[in-house]
Formats: C-alpha cells, structure tokens, sequence
C-alpha cells in the first residue's frame, strides 16, 4: 500500500508489459505479412524499421519521463503553436519543397534529415496537452461552477482544438479530424462540467444528426447532391461504402477485401505465413486483418483484450492520480487511444465506415508509434509521479 | 472549502468510471462484431475466397478446304503469320506500354509501301500520343491537376483535364520509332480480357514471327500463332457459287448476331456470308479449341484446362469438275462474245449466256456458268449464279411437259395427231406455230417443235376441244392449276433444292386468260432458272425422277497430309424429291421426240455426234422494260438435252435471254450445247486414256 515517498521512479509495470508485448507483435505481424506486400515495398525492410522506432520511442518514453509532468505546462503553449504551424505548412503547401502527398492526402512533411513526419500525428498529444491545460486553469478560476462558467469551458475548449481539426479535416483526414474530436469529447467528459451541459450538448448533436437523417429521407435528391458536390463527397463516399461495399466497390473494396481476409480466419486462424486475400497497405492501417487472418478469432481476441487492458489500466491511473492535471492527459490519451481502436479494428468488420487510422502500436509507422510510445511515456509520467498519502 | 474540493475530486474518479464503463461496451462490441464475422460468417468468406471463376477463351482453327470432284484444291488456306495479344486479367495501361515497348523491339507496325504508312501515321492522333505521353510522365502529367480540382472532378474529367493539359509542344518530338509503340498500344488497347486480339497479321515476315516467339517470356499475353485466308487457285472461276466470308474487322454479321453468338461464335469470327460458304458453314467452320481458365478472387489463374480440342473445319468435294468448269465458261463466254459482236447493235441488251450441266440421274453438278458482259466496264466476268437466280420465259424447250402433261390428263395419247393451223381466240391476236403444218402428231409436234399442238392440249385441258375461230373459251376447272401441277413435278415453277442459300424459283403470271394459259403451254408466260430447266431436262431423260440437284459431293475429314484428301464424313447420296405420275411408256415417247428434234429436228447439228444427244430447242418472245417502258422485242435462245439418249450420264440447260430479232440470228444455243456435250465426251476420253498410261507407268514402275 505505501509506495514509499522516496522512489523517484513508481514504473506501472503492467503498462510496460502490455506496451512491449503489442510491439512484439506488431513486429511479428509485419514481419509475417513482408513476403505478401507488394514489389514496391522490396528491401524496406519494415519489421526490422519497427524494432527501430520502438527503440527510438523507448528513449523518447525516457525523455519524457525525466521531467516532471507537471513541467509540461510551461512548454504546452509552444508545442501546440509548432504543431499549428506545421499543419498550416500544409494547408498552404509552403514551403512546397517539404510538403508530402501520398494516397491523395497532403498529411506529410518531409525534413532534410529526419525523414518525413505527420503532423497530425503529434497534433493528436499537444492537442491534450493543451486541452488539459485550459481545463486546469479553468477549474482554478471558477471553483464554483454554473451553466454559465461551464459554458465558457466549452468555449474555451473548442477554440483550441477546432483550428488543428479544422486544418487536419481538409487535407483530408478524416480518421484525424475524428481522432481530435474524440480527445476533446472525453476531456470534457471529465472537465467536471454538468451533466445537464453535457447532457444538452449530446441532446443537440443526437437532435442534428436526427433531422439531417429526416431530411436525407425526405429529400434523398437534393441532400445527395449536395453531399456529392460539397467537400463531404469524400465522406459520404465513405459511407456509402460502408453500408453497401458490393454495391459501391470504389470505396467499399476495401471493406470487403478486409471483411474476407478476417472472416475466413475464422476461430483459429489459418496459421502463420497464410494469407488468400490480398490487401493493399497492410502493414499499415489495415494490420489487424493480417492478425485476424493469421491467428484467427483467438488471435484477434487476445489482441483486443491487450488493448482493453491497455485503456483499463490506464484509467486505474487516472483515477489514482491525484492531481486533476494528470488525470486530464491521461483521460485525453484514453480518447485518442480508444477511438483509433475502435475505429480501426471498427472498419475493418464492418462496425464503423472506412476512414485512414493507423492500429496504434501495432501498425507501421515512425511518426505514428513515437507518437503512441510518447503518449505512454506521458501517462507513465503521471503515474510516477503520483503519490499515495496515508491521509487524505 | 474542504468538503467542496472532496466532492470535486470525487466527481473526477466517478467520470472517469463512466468512461471505463463506455469503454468497455464499446470493446465488448467490437468482439461481438468480431465473433459475427469470424466465427458465424467465417464458413461463407471461406467459401467465397475458394469460390473461383472460370473463364473460357476460344482459339480460332482454319476453316475447311473446297475441293472439286477430282480432289483439285479450289479454296484452300492460306497461313499468316500473327502476332496476337490475349490481355491477363486485371492489366494495366503502363503494363501494355511495357508489352507495347518490348514488342517493337521485334516487329516493325509500319507498311512497306511509303503511301501506307503515313495513312497509318496520320491515324495516329494526337489523343494517342498525349496519352503515351501521359503513360511515360505520369509523376509529372498527375501533378497538373491539383488536389482541390480533382476533389470536384470524376476520375474521367480529371483524365481528359489533365491530357488537356499536356502540350502539343510535348508530344511533338516523336520520332518513328515513338510512333510504332504507340500503334502497337492502339491494338493492345482493343483487346478484352483474355481474348485474343490480333495485333499485327498482315505483312508479318517469318524473321518478325521468329523473333516475337523467341522473346514471349518477357511480354506476357503477347503470342506468334498462324491465322489463315482463303486462297483460291481458280481465281474468279465458280467464285459466286463458292461464296465469301466476312473477314476478322466484320466478324459475325450484325444483322444476326444472335444466331451466331447462340451457336457458339466470337464476336471476330469470319463466317460464310454467301454461296457455299455460307450453305455449308457449320461443316466448314471446324471446331473452336476451347480453353478454360480458373482465376481466383484475387485474379490469379490458377488453372488452364483444354475443354475442347480444336479441329479445323471439315472439307468440301464439290460435284463441279474445275477442268470441265473452265472449258465450259470458256465456250459459254466466246459465244456469248461472238454473237455480241457479230451483231452489236441488235444485240445492244444480250448481256448473259447461261448454262448448267448436270448428272440427270444424280443430281450433280459437274459445272455451271453464267457469263456476263459488263456494257459498263465492257468486260466479260462470271456471274454463275445467275444460273440460280435468274429466271427467264424458256420458250419450247418446256414442251415435253406440256406433252406429258397432255397424256396424263388423257387429252391425247402417243400417236394423236391434231391439225396445226392459226388460232384466233376472241380479244387475242392470232396464235401459230412458225409455219402451218397441217396433220401432226405428237412426235413431230416436238420435233418441229409445232406450236399449235401445244395449244390443243391446253384447251382441251380446260374442256375445249374444238378450234376457237374468233369464239371466246370459257374454261372448265382450273386449267391453269392442272398444267402448273403437272409442270412442277419436273420442277418447273418450284424450287430445285439445291444445296444453296438461295435460289429463284421464276415467276408465275396471275392473270388466268386463255390466251395466256396457250402461252403457258409453249414456255413463253411462267419464267424459269438454268437450273430449273436442267432439272426438268434430267427428269425426262432418266425416266421420270425429279433428282436434286447438288454442289457438293461429299464431306471429308481434315486431313493429316497437305497433299491428300481426309477420309469421308458423309457422302451426299442422290436425292429422288419425286417421281412424275406419268407412265414409262409415254415418257419413253418423249424421249424418243426429244431424240428426234436432235437427229431430224430443230437441232440436228447434233445428228451424226456418236454421244447420241436428245432434248429440246425453245425460242421465247421477249421483252426488255425500262422504268416500265418497253425498250425492244428480243428472245430468249434455249437449249435443253442430254446424251446418250438411251443411258444419259450428263444433261444441260442453255438461256441465252435477250438477243435481238434476226433471221441471221447465231444459233448461240446449240453452239454452247453443242459445246457443253463435245467438251463433256472429249474430256472423258481424254481422262480414260490418261489412266490407261497411268496404270501402264505405275505396272512399268513397279517391275
């Protein structure tokens, strides 16, 4: 019970267990899905670049639990004004000599040295950084709140993350753009704002979403042209897709390519090395499918509840933190970690549309997996760094 | 302040509970969605995975060869070398660029002849070459579009938008070699999957063939085969009754697409359009080698089965003889030529001399020609398949029928004899014979070829049996349908059958008067073909059996060697369609006036030949219209016979329709029969003598 005051470092072991474990197998799955990847990928040697950044992520993880996190608050507002500069480096395509386009998606930034970088990827952490700073102010100012202070959170919480949303959304990234709303949906869950204002909101979302709904029915027309013309068209082609992929198969092939490869894993899986559906990028967002494939509905399982795990141990700190601050990171990171999740393994069987979301730490990717091993980094910050007092 | 601060750090823990809690619904859904898929549907993806398509791909076989009766070639194939492409399942543009590339390498796409090959090069648009330009640039050609344009555009807009946006300046510098890559593209672009599509058939050398063959590995559906042309030794000779076959641009003909495609056809396949090509299509046609590809979900093809082996297509033995054929056009077409030129002016609308030979008692056609004189080119061609489709007023040469007919009915009977003298029905202009020739029988009737008999035996047809002087016949039953009767059992005024896509079978005057019905009787109101005449010719000498007539002899295997015929396949027998009503006794009778008109008769150039011919001369008065305005009197010059009389083995028909009034007229009819028949009995003595050599050199050759 008493973690003694001293231990400078209190290390969650359990975090770091799960952690090391899905980097073992995400190493393993690319490596299992290497031969099956296409020409172009000869001699990149992915599972070997994966090790990699996870040792790279590894030392970032202790760089960023040498400082006390409470420290984070003096640098946040930089951070964040980085991150917003690299994305509008994005949205204005200047200097156009290290802006990066792939997959019809202008998401890349390539620097001389370091390679190429997504800046919505590093947005996702300064993002809840900064939300979790507006919201410690916040708290400290109105220690008595009202509809009225709740109000100005809100506020408060939505001009910090809609210009990064906003920016990320037209790229277009929508598994982005949704990743940040998430972040902000489950900080302000935790905000302390009143259910009533919480309650309201998602009363008016579910309302809005009703009548758009009504309206589509009543005017399939005019709201379907609409959506084709507009910049939703993206979206709605997406949709679409998801609700019917052999009717659509431009934005539904995918899905279905993803929905044979998992299905005909069935229980057991059909055994290392074995793929008979293939499917582009899979090292990438589409991994799980290769996991699915391979190992079957036990493999998938046991993956899923690693990352159930994951979250629920995460939570636990968040909940023994007892200063707000921390909880507020780790709540935000809960969100960013379980929507990219949900989503990702979501679209692949058929839960949610199709959107671009790396599996965290599972997926291939250098910005991506630092990312994630950062955000670790940051709740085993918080977790170090929360005392148990006898009294309280 | 305490107790505040308490419930606000409670409330945090609890909210973060209620996070956990949506949390855990949100991964219990995921694994319930993940055990629908994988563990209820998993069986269903399996078997969708395993599902495989199939896929079935025709090789196209050479069609089968015509022979004449002696086994001479008359169509044969001919090869040509091929480059084909047969695309894989899911090809790319860039990849048939790479294919396009390395192949011409090996083949050059452009004509010999300098004419050609800028026609070729003008073809090439500048669409082409932006595309080609498009498919060597796309990093380059992809970046004029921006992003924010393509988001509003279809993938075809911003295709057509970015080719809009190559410079002519770009594709300006492209040199022969440019150019030949992007021809071959053109071809490559046209195929459909797995399919083959020719890419190069004309001009291919075999060093191009060798080439391409050798280097098939690296360009993958690209493929060196043979494909063929017909080919025909005999030039222009029997080329109407042989018939055409669309070539590989028309393939199957549209108009009856569906026929073909129901029986099995490609879209490019050549088929018989015409004579006998088209008669004996499905003979000729061969069997397709059929192969079947299993592809996978994925598009892999994992399988290559034969289905159906390939057989070209079987062989035809015509019953025409090419040697006989070619001296029988030759004698129709010089005296066609003679009397033409001998009087040009009188002779202004003689423009055919048809005539047919056949076996009266198979049915075979040893040779049928039809000259033409073209006024407009002013030259003679071959148009034997008048001899089918033309019908014209045979004049007397119908009168053994109409005696015949005159018998059955029981008007007359051998050895009648009836007062030839002018008839003069009421409303119709006096009717005669050439000269008055007083008390005939049947006989003479025929061999003077007496017109007035033939008028008594049409009256008394219709009941009438005195000789109407101004007076009015009034008919009793249907005269007109009695005597059509009797004549369509020699086959006149019905179709012969023969083995042709199509034949005339004349026209039928509908005006039941009695002036014509008389007319009737001596050929000059139904018209009738060649071959018609030849039909109705064979009846009468072999005895009463209406024999159909045919082109083709047998159906004969493919065969192994080029010099040889395959084995049969079928053998067309001799086909009886009917046997006349009328006794032996009064056909022999006929015979026997046919062999008089030979001998004594209007034909007797025939009398001292040894073949012993027999038959019928006839004259029809003819008319040439134009827009429907008389232009001329003329007449039809007919000839029908057969030899010998008494064990006929070939029968022939002559219409030389139209040739002018004149008294000093060439008797053109019986010069060609007289022809046909000198020609038929040469060449058969010609041919026992040879095979008297022949075995004495194959007995000499063997000791």
């Amino acid at each position: 019970m008493n973690q003694s005051n001293h231990t400078k470092l209190n290390l969650d072991s359990t975090l770091i267990f799960i952690v090391i474990l899905l980097g073992v197998i995400s190493v393993f799955t690319i490596y299992s899905i290497e031969p099956t990847l296409p020409a172009k990928y000869e001699g990149y040697h992915f599972p070997i670049k994966q090790a990699v950044w996870y040792v790279l992520g590894g030392i970032a993880v202790i760089f960023v639990m040498l400082i006390d996190y409470d420290r984070f608050r003096q640098i946040t507002w930089w951070l964040y004004g980085l991150g917003m500069v690299l994305l509008l480096i994005l949205f204005f395509n200047f200097p156009s000599s290290i802006v990066y386009e792939a997959n019809n998606a202008v998401s890349w930034i390539k620097f001389p040295v370091l390679g190429t970088i997504q800046p919505a990827e590093i947005m996702k952490i300064f993002l809840v950084l900064a939300i979790a700073d507006v919201i410690t102010r916040h708290n400290h100012k109105y220690v008595n709140r009202t509809v009225h202070s709740d109000l100005g959170l809100l506020v408060k919480i939505a001009i910090v993350s809609l210009p990064p949303m906003g920016l990320i959304a037209v790229q277009p990234d929508l598994g982005g753009f949704l990743v940040l709303a998430a972040i902000a949906s489950a900080m302000i869950l935790v905000s302390g704002i009143r259910w009533r204002v919480i309650f309201s909101i998602i009363g008016v979302g579910i309302g809005s979403l009703a009548v758009l709904f009504v309206a589509y029915k009543l005017f399939p027309g005019s709201i379907g042209t609409f959506l084709d013309e507009s910049v939703f068209n993206h979206v709605a082609s997406r949709f679409y897709g998801w609700i019917d992929p052999e009717k659509y198969p431009d934005s539904g092939f995918q899905l279905v390519y993803a929905m044979l490869a998992i299905g005909s894993g069935q229980l057991f899986g059909k055994g290392l090395h074995t793929f008979e559906v293939y499917i582009p990028e899979r090292h990438t967002d589409m991994i799980f499918t290769a996991i699915a494939e391979q190992f079957g509905f036990i493999g998938a399982s046991v993956v899923i509840t690693l990352f159930f795990l994951l979250i629920y141990r995460m939570i636990h700190i968040g909940i023994q933190s007892n200063d707000s601050y921390g909880s507020y990171l780790v709540t935000g990171l809960i969100g960013m970690f379980t929507y990219q999740i949900v989503q990702n393994i979501g679209m692949s069987i058929q839960l949610l549309p199709i959107t671009g979301l790396p599996l965290p730490f599972l997926s291939y990717g250098g910005t991506s997996t630092l990312t994630y091993l950062i955000a670790i980094g940051i709740v085993l910050n918080v977790h170090s760094r929360t005392r148990t007092f006898m009294f309280d | 302040m305490n107790k505040k601060k308490k419930k606000k750090k409670a409330q945090l823990p609890f909210r973060l509970n209620i996070l956990f809690f949506v949390v855990f619904i949100l991964f219990s859904v995921l694994i319930l969605q993940l055990g629908v898929v994988q563990i209820l549907n998993g069986e269903s993806f399996q078997e969708e995975i395993d599902r495989t398509i199939q896929d079935t791909t025709s090789v196209p076989v050479p069609r089968g060869k015509i022979y004449d009766r002696n086994h001479n070639v008359v169509v044969d194939n001919e090869a040509l070398y091929a480059i084909t492409y047969t695309p894989p399942k899911g090809v790319q543009a860039d990849d048939r660029l790479e294919v396009a590339e390395r192949l011409a390498k090996y083949i050059s796409m452009f004509d010999k002849d300098p004419k050609e090959k800028k026609k070729q090069i003008a073809r090439i648009t500048d669409r082409d070459k932006k595309e080609y330009w498009y498919l060597l640039h796309s990093d380059e050609a992809e970046k004029r579009l921006s992003q924010k344009e393509a988001a509003d555009m279809e993938p075809g807009e911003q295709y057509q938008t970015i080719l809009d946006r190559i410079t002519e300046e770009e594709i300006s510098h492209y040199d022969e070699q440019d150019l030949e890559i992007i021809l071959i593209k053109k071809e490559l672009d046209k195929a459909y999957s797995l399919t083959p599509q020719i890419v190069k058939n004309n001009g291919v050398t075999p060093e191009e063939y060798a080439r391409v063959a050798e280097h098939l590995n690296e360009m993958p559906g690209i493929n060196a085969t043979t494909d063929w042309n017909r080919a025909y030794p005999y030039k222009d000779t029997v080329r109407s009754i042989i018939g055409n076959i669309t070539d590989e641009k028309r393939g199957i003909p549209r108009e009856s697409m569906e026929y073909y495609l129901a029986k099995g056809y490609s879209r490019n396949d050549r088929v018989g359009i015409s004579g006998l090509e088209e008669q004996y299509e499905d003979v000729l046609r061969g069997r397709k080698e059929k192969i079947e590809y299993t592809t996978n979900k994925n598009g892999q093809v994992v399988d290559m089965e034969t289905v159906v082996k390939g057989e070209r297509g079987k062989d035809l033995v015509l019953t025409i003889d090419m040697e006989f054929q070619e001296r029988l056009d030759k004698i129709v077409r010089e005296e066609l030529k003679k009397t033409i030129n001998k009087l040009p002016s009188l002779n202004r609308y003689l423009e055919d001399a048809i005539a047919v030979v056949m076996n009266p008692k198979t049915g075979e056609l040893l040779g049928v020609s039809a000259q033409h004189y073209n006024r407009k080119t002013n030259k003679y061609e071959n148009a034997d398949y008048k001899a089918l489709y033309d019908a014209h007023r045979p004049g007397s040469s119908v009168k053994g029928a109409t005696v015949l007919a005159g018998y059955e009915e029981g008007v007359i009977s051998p050895g009648t004899r009836l007062y030839d003298s002018p008839i003069k029905i009421k409303g119709t202009p006096t009717m005669k014979s050439y000269k008055n020739m007083g008390w005939v029988d049947d006989l003479y009737a025929l061999e003077k070829s007496s017109n007035v008999y033939m008028f008594h035996i049409a009256l008394r047809m219709a009941g009438e049996y005195s000789t109407p002087n101004n007076t009015p016949v009034n008919f009793k039953g249907d005269p007109f349908l009695k005597m059509r009767n009797y004549f369509s059992q020699f086959g006149l005024g019905v179709k012969t059958g023969v083995d042709f896509p199509y034949e005339s079978s004349g026209f039928k005057g509908n005006a039941p008067l009695a002036g014509n019905l008389l007319h009737y009787s001596i050929g000059q109101y139904d018209t009738y073909t060649a071959l018609q005449l030849a039909q109705y010719v064979s009846t009468i000498a072999n005895g009463g059996y209406r024999v159909k007539p045919h082109f083709v002899k047998e159906i004969r295997e493919p065969s192994p060697s080029e010099k040889d015929v395959g084995p049969v396949f079928r053998t067309i027998h001799p086909e009886v369609l009917n046997r006349i009503q009328m006794k032996d006794a009064y056909i022999e009778r006929v015979q026997k006036g046919f062999r008089r008109v030979f001998t004594t008769g209007t034909a007797s150039v025939f009398a001292n030949e040894p073949y012993k011919a027999a038959g019928k001369t006839g004259t029809a008065e003819n008319e040439v219209y134009k827009d429907g305005k008389k232009l001329a009197d003329t007449e039809n010059h007919i000839l029908v016979g057969y030899a010998p009389y008494d064990d006929p083995e070939v029968a022939f028909a002559v219409i030389i329709p139209n040739t002018g009034l004149s008294s000093s007229q060439h008797p053109s009819n019986k010069t060609i029969g007289k022809g046909i028949l000198d020609t038929y009995f040469e060449l058969k003595e010609e041919r026992a003598k040879e095979n008297v050599t022949d075995a004495k050199e194959e007995t000499e050759s063997e000791e």
